[in-house]
């Protein structure tokens, strides 16, 4: 992996300016998704129905307003959020190998939501408020067995992450299991990472939150910057490492929690999407931070588009899809950069 | 001249272990290259630790520039005092610039970039340190002395009035062994900034040090001028090992010699 030579250092100008470009692309690939699937439905369409024109059947309008478009929102988002939440976790870390999936993150919070279909709550606040604890009571479960004197040890956080993560799948297993045929369903949706049943109202509620989550990551993306050198180096330089790590970590678990309580298990996103931003933009949070968000919701939108299209009229869940590519990437990782990291 | 740090009886222990600090005196003048010598587990880096606001001492006092240590936040004291490690390892592959200006973080607000002053504070920090030429290389591709001279360089872009260095030639050869010394006293007199050394290299210290300091078992035994310190009975005392100690032929400092 090369990193571009800057031409310059980091300027505000420079970040809106690419984060600029990364809208369009994300507004691009709405627009490509709202025409993409078994119904055929034009571009023009598209145009007339967002000019409120005569011109379009209501099928047609039905199907982009209220199928099409809701799940979008949702898949956008959650790849905002996953991406967003992965690029947070390696630079605390330090470790590329860390996303909310693979610290167990994401599982706790399907384990939380798992509960709550058990418990027989539906799609109120119940769900999110449980796999929200779920997400948090997984991130303190992981930082306790990694913390040491010093600070958290980043490769004991992974190895604590992959456990915590056995144990909760082995717990909605159990579930799964011994649970009736209605619930089942619910369940299997979780696992899945599925976006097909998604709702304009779930996105108006991680919308806000993933919104408000980012503005205060956002503020401490120069903290995470320093702490690319070591806990000590970046207190040396001024920065509050426990404050700095515990706002993030309980930021991100609400930004996760929340997704996941929505739309399910979606592993590897918040891996690849930082990765590859490193990889065309450099290491500094300031610039790449937006650029993973931006970049994880163009992503899971083109990853959820192919997974209801390529075996048309089956859909699959959009999880297989990022898994599929998921896993090979990490392998990839472990294979060429695992042991510079592993400290 | 005037005192940057001063240490008033300082004692210190981790937890309940039976090691600890003992009663350590001793002042940085404005100005001073001091350095601090001792066999390992006599206490050095601790005693930066201490000095650097890492750990709280428990007995005595610290003084930065007359206010006591604990009293500073910080934000406050990442401005007075830099740290340069044996060495820095970065997780993420920024550029030397990069490092550079994360000196500058102390004086920046939460969501501000770095200025034209940041950069022209940057950029002066590498060319004092001879590594103008690195600054868009990644920090992955340098080799150990360049990166060293590039967390200089990150320290002094703290524009710090006290600079803290841990053994920072430890895993440098000869060259540059000899180089970050030469840095760092011309640092001294260059910026006027004082500085706190700790070293296994007798001869280096000896030899770049106006002052220097040596610990055995947790107590500061002897302070001084190096000729006074650097004796073969200090040698012997502090590292428990026979030496010879005579003068460099050329240079004129202490010389020591294992027999």
């Amino acid at each position: 992996m090369e990193i571009k030579p800057l031409s310059g250092p980091l300027t505000l100008t420079r970040v809106v300016a690419i984060s600029a470009v990364l809208g369009i692309a994300l507004i691009a690939s709405i627009a490509v998704s709202l025409v993409s699937g078994t119904a055929t439905i034009s571009f023009t369409d598209l145009f007339n129905i967002f000019k409120n024109s005569p011109q379009v059947s209501e099928t047609t309008r039905l199907i982009v307003l209220k199928i099409r478009l809701p799940r979008i929102f949702l898949a956008g988002l959650s790849g905002f959020t996953l991406s967003l939440g992965g690029l947070v976790f390696q630079a605390i870390l330090r470790n590329p190998l860390a996303d909310p999936f693979v610290l167990g993150v994401s599982s706790g919070a399907a384990f939380g939501a798992v509960i709550g279909i058990v418990m027989g709550f539906s799609f109120s606040l119940g769900l999110p408020i449980l796999s929200f604890s779920g997400a948090v009571i997984t991130i303190y479960l992981v930082l306790s067995i990694s913390r040491r004197e010093m600070g958290v040890e980043s490769s004991t956080a992974i190895l604590a992450g992959v456990i915590v993560n056995a144990f909760f799948t082995a717990v909605i297993m159990f579930f799964i299991a011994t649970s009736s045929e209605d619930r089942l369903h619910s369940m299997l949706f979780w696992l899945y990472g599925d976006l097909s049943q998604s709702r304009i109202s779930y996105s108006m509620v991680i919308a806000p939150v993933a919104g408000l989550g980012s503005v205060v990551l956002y503020s401490f993306a120069k903290h995470l910057n320093l702490m690319a050198a070591g806990e000590e180096n970046a207190l040396h330089l001024g920065v509050n490492v426990e404050r700095t790590r515990f706002v993030c970590f309980v930021t991100v678990s609400l930004m996760v929690g929340l997704t996941v309580s929505f739309s399910g298990l979606i592993g590897f996103v918040g891996l690849i999407v930082p990765h590859l931003a490193r990889m065309l933009f450099g290491s500094d949070n300031r610039l790449i931070m937006p650029v993973s968000a931006m970049g994880g919701a163009v992503f899971l939108i083109a990853a959820d588009t192919a997974a209801r299209t390529i075996m048309s009229p089956n859909e699959l869940p959009v999880g297989v899809i990022t898994a599929f590519l998921g896993a090979p990437f990490f392998i990839y990782l472990l294979k060429t950069r695992g042991s510079r990291w592993a400290r | 001249m005037g005192t940057v740090i001063r240490f008033k009886n300082v004692g210190f222990r981790y937890g309940d272990n039976p090691w600890e600090l003992r009663d350590i005196s001793f002042r940085v003048r404005e100005r001073e290259l001091l350095g601090i010598l001792g066999a390992n587990g006599s206490g050095k880096t601790t005693l930066l630790k201490l000095g650097s606001g890492l750990l709280r001492h428990k007995a005595g006092e610290i003084l930065l520039k007359g206010r006591p240590l604990s009293s500073y936040s910080r934000m406050e004291l990442s401005r007075e005092i830099a740290m340069v490690p044996q060495e820095t390892h970065f997780h993420f592959a920024f550029t030397v610039m990069e490092v550079v200006l994360m000196g500058r973080f102390p004086y920046l607000g939460k969501f501000q970039f770095e200025g034209k002053r940041d950069m022209e504070i940057a950029r002066e920090a590498l060319r004092a340190t001879g590594s103008l030429d690195l600054a868009n290389r990644s920090i992955h591709e340098l080799s150990g002395g360049e990166r060293q001279r590039v967390v200089i360089a990150r320290a002094l872009a703290q524009e710090p009035s006290l600079m803290l260095l841990d053994e920072p030639t430890a895993f440098l050869d000869l060259k540059f062994k000899k180089e970050i010394f030469e840095l760092i006293a011309s640092l001294v007199h260059s910026r006027g900034i004082s500085v706190l050394v700790v070293s296994h290299d007798i001869d280096l210290t000896a030899k770049y040090c106006s002052r220097i300091g040596m610990l055995k078992d947790g107590e500061m035994v002897f302070i001084g001028d190096p000729k006074e310190v650097i004796t073969s009975e200090g040698v012997e005392y502090v590292y428990e090992c026979p030496v010879v100690v005579d003068e460099n032929p050329v240079t004129g400092a202490p010389r020591v010699s294992v027999v």
